[in-house]
């Protein structure tokens, strides 16, 4: 394996830019690295749930974008801590934080699907009608989180959050979704050209509701989680809808759509959480945080050229002063470029 | 329009040398090639054989890796890479066409042709550019300036394509890849028609066609191109299609006969179980269609373009009408495969195995050595050049299309429905694949095949001719032939005037 190899890996840079966030932050405060990567570790993978949700709405191609995140974050939370406060269990909470996800995802998924409404105007509907059930049960609202499953989150063995282990681990699950089941090949397939994988027998129709319904259903588990961790609040998820579609793209995932990089998504998400930290640190406000943010989704975008295929035909063009002697052992370089 | 124009005319576009090498495919080993003012000259070759990529180079559109491009005798593409301003008044029509399908017909006129626009008043000035040129080149054609490209038929577009490349001030090479694949037999006549005019001005034309009888029919001159290189050149008069044929080096297609008529004695399709069954289907584009297909049968749909054809195909593949049946699963293997057919991120061997990884998988979970093997045995079946792991836009537009079909054979569909899957691939390839089809037939598999190649219909058991939404013939077994189908489709209105085309 060499640099090259290595370099083309579009997961790399954002593991990149959080060692030098990371490097910067130490520089600046003078303090151990240690603890800044365990705090690190334990907000970033709020931030990869519903991430990786996020990843494969935009993997189905393009178009696919779901705003309703923020507002899934935010209903979750309250009826999580609510459900969870009235029967006393935890879980029950939980899984009532995801079933209100997949909820809102499927009015996502009937306009788009039955109605034919484009994606970004469907999920910001239905964001619209979660925002609002937020409101009215905000007002009153007197439950507290679950203090064991807040306890649990707070849990640091050896500085390494439990929470974080157990998102690494369904990383790893999305991961093998991705590459070992049919659903996930299925939908890399309609990400890079639905009409082409309509004609291959692929339900196109399916997939692409269930790929909105797990990026609900991820989005309530965050909200469940983040509620219990922080509190319910009625902005609990409002920076959640940038950031989860950064974090994808600075992580490599094509916008396009037909290439996923879940990997790439935690080291974006750490260097999202660790730029927080930094920005704090200098002692910026929120909104020149935003622009920051903003400014790097931008930027990451122009150095992806809209992605492979788009750079693969861009390289086709491109003039290539070529050593006259170089003729058959060229592999390929210009497919990645 | 008799007179072809100087047969000898100065010098317009030479190829000196060229190489050109993408990934691990080299598309050109050396080609020399001079285009001449005033004639058409004819290229022919196998798919794979590099056209494709040299018409990119003529064009300007890429920088060859050795050799040189001269135009009107000045070096203009070497390895620095060429210059557009130099290639101005080079100008190609696509096989798969370069139009921006979101935009209209004039805009896209303006994409290509804008500095011979006025900065004002563009839109009119393209309007008017462009449905004059189409009335000229396609009378009937039956597009508006106003049309937004996607909205076009495959045969629209290209019209457009070609009116498109054709729209410049100073026009000295006009290249034409492929021309005709969409195009009826009318408007194939009306286009040559055209380029006769071109060349008696002097401008040279570059004709790509797998159609070698109409490359006889219009060059002056024929290139054969073999392995990226030039490998015979000669003049067209003379020249009979068994000539080029051995000239491109391919064992000449003829349908076996004794294959055929041995697979029709074991039944004459009455007595097969019925796959799949359209019962007086009309809607959009369908007209009381009647149609049957048995058990382990070609079932042929012929017609000129658009006659209906499609829409059975759509019908069969997604049988939601009362008055469709089908029984079992289905395949497709689409014509247009830039469109509908390549998934353009995936390996060969992933964009072949597409299809039949739902049937292999087990609770939702693949099975990767089933999948190998099963891929294996496909891309040696069909000799896919480049292997299973090159990336699937690496390969030619034949071997593309071969992994295509292989994605629907490789399923384990009983009905397999071809929507015109042989445009632009080469007779080797095409021959294999006719094997193919009667090999799967010949296992109990369906086949219904859309064409609008008449001779590929010798190869169905059963062939339905389309015109205007109707069925207006069922050619079985020995009825079945080029002449019959042509005479059918024809029928009324165009019997005499068919002669001519041919």
């Amino acid at each position: 394996m060499n640099i090259r190899a290595i370099v083309s890996r579009p997961w790399i840079w954002g593991f990149a830019a959080a060692v030098l966030v990371w490097a910067i932050i130490m520089a600046i405060s003078g303090q151990g690295g240690g603890q800044t990567v365990s705090l690190a570790l334990s907000l970033a993978p709020y931030l990869v749930v519903v991430g990786l949700g996020q990843m494969l709405v935009i993997t189905a191609g393009p178009g696919n974008i779901d705003v309703s995140v923020a507002s899934i974050i935010s209903l979750a939370g309250f009826v999580s801590v609510g459900v969870a406060a009235s029967t006393g269990s935890a879980t029950v909470g939980i899984l009532a934080g995801i079933g209100v996800g997949v909820l809102v995802a499927t009015i996502s998924t009937v306009a788009i699907l039955g109605l034919s409404v484009p994606p970004i105007i469907a999920t910001l509907a239905a964001g619209l009608v979660a925002s609002s059930v937020t409101l009215s049960l905000a007002n009153g609202f007197t439950a507290v989180p679950d203090p064991g499953l807040r306890q649990l989150l707070n849990v640091r063995p050896a500085g390494i959050p439990v929470l974080a282990v157990a998102v690494a681990a369904l990383t790893g699950l999305v991961i093998v979704l991705l590459r070992r089941t049919v659903y996930g090949r299925s939908l890399l397939a309609v990400g890079q050209n639905r009409r082409a994988a309509e004609r291959a027998g692929i339900p196109v129709a399916r997939v692409i509701a269930t790929t909105y319904l797990v990026s609900g259903a991820l989005a309530g588990l965050t909200g469940a989680l983040l509620a219990a961790y922080i509190a319910p609040s009625a902005d609990l998820g409002t920076r959640y809808l940038l950031d989860s579609v950064a974090v994808v793209v600075i992580g490599g995932t094509l916008i396009s759509g037909g290439r996923a990089v879940p990997v790439g998504v935690w080291g974006a998400g750490l260097f999202f959480i660790l730029l927080d930290g930094l920005v704090n640190l200098v002692g910026w406000s929120t909104a020149a945080q935003n622009l920051l943010k903003g400014g790097l989704v931008l930027f990451v975008l122009f150095l992806a050229g809209g992605g492979d295929r788009a750079g693969g035909t861009a390289s086709r063009f491109r003039r290539r002063p070529r050593p006259a002697a170089a003729t058959t052992t060229t592999t390929g370089d210009n497919t990645h470029g | 329009m008799d007179n072809r124009g100087p047969r000898a005319g100065e010098p317009v576009v030479i190829a000196k040398g060229v190489t050109k090498t993408y990934g691990r495919t080299r598309a050109l080993t050396g080609v020399d090639l001079e285009v001449r003012a005033g004639e058409v000259l004819g290229l022919v070759g196998h798919n794979g054989a590099g056209k494709s990529t040299l018409m990119r180079v003529l064009a300007g559109l890429e920088a060859c890796d050795e050799g040189a491009v001269l135009v009107h005798g000045n070096e203009v593409s070497g390895a620095a890479g060429p210059r557009a301003e130099n290639f101005r008044a080079v100008r190609m029509a696509y096989q798969e066409t370069s139009l921006c399908p979101d935009l209209t017909v004039a805009e896209n006129i303006w994409v290509s042709s804008r500095h011979c626009l006025p900065r004002l008043g563009w839109r009119r000035a393209a309007s008017d550019a462009v449905r004059r040129r189409l009335d000229e080149m396609f009378p009937g054609h039956g597009v508006t300036p106003r049309d937004r490209v996607e909205d076009l038929s495959l045969a629209q577009r290209q019209m457009v394509e070609i009116t498109r490349a054709s729209l410049v001030d100073r026009l000295d090479l006009l290249i034409l890849d492929e021309p005709t694949e969409s195009l009826g037999p009318d408007a194939a006549r009306s286009l040559y028609d055209y380029v006769r005019t071109l060349t008696a001005a002097g401008t040279a034309v570059l004709l790509i066609s797998h159609r070698i009888r109409e490359v006889l029919s219009v060059a002056d001159r024929v290139a054969v191109l073999r392995d990226g290189a030039v490998t015979a050149e000669r003049f067209a008069e003379g020249l009979g299609e068994q000539d080029v044929l051995e000239l491109m080096g391919a064992h000449v297609a003829v349908p076996s006969d004794r294959e055929r008529t041995a697979a029709r004695a074991a039944g004459d399709g009455a007595d097969r179980p019925v796959v799949a069954e359209l019962r007086g289907a009309t809607g959009p584009g369908l007209r009381e269609v009647s149609l049957r297909v048995g058990a382990g049968e070609v079932v042929g749909l012929a017609g000129l373009a658009g006659q209906g054809q499609q829409e059975v195909l759509e019908r069969l593949w997604r049988p939601v009408r009362r008055d469709t049946t089908v029984v079992g699963t289905r395949a497709y293997v689409p014509g247009d495969r830039q469109r509908s057919g390549v998934l353009p991120l995936w390996s060969v061997a992933e964009n072949l195995i597409v299809t039949a990884m739902r049937g292999l998988a087990r609770q939702g979970l693949r099975r990767p050595a089933e999948e190998r093997a099963a891929v294996g045995d496909w891309v040696e079946r069909l000799a896919i050049r480049g292997g299973a792991d090159a990336g699937i836009t690496e390969l030619s537009g034949g071997n593309q299309q071969k992994v295509i079909v292989a994605r629907a054979f490789a399923s384990t569909a009983e009905l397999v429905l071809l929507d015109d899957p042989f445009r632009g691939v080469d007779v080797h390839t095409k021959t294999d694949l006719y094997g193919l089809i009667r090999q799967e037939a010949a296992q109990g598999r369906s086949v219904v095949w859309y064409s609008s190649e008449n001779a590929e219909m010798a190869h169905c058991d059963r062939v339905y001719v389309f015109r205007a939404g109707r069925v207006v013939a069922e050619l079985v077994g020995e009825e079945i032939s080029e002449e019959r189908i042509i005479a059918v489709s024809f029928a009324e209105s165009e019997s005499d005037g068919e002669q001519s085309n041919e």
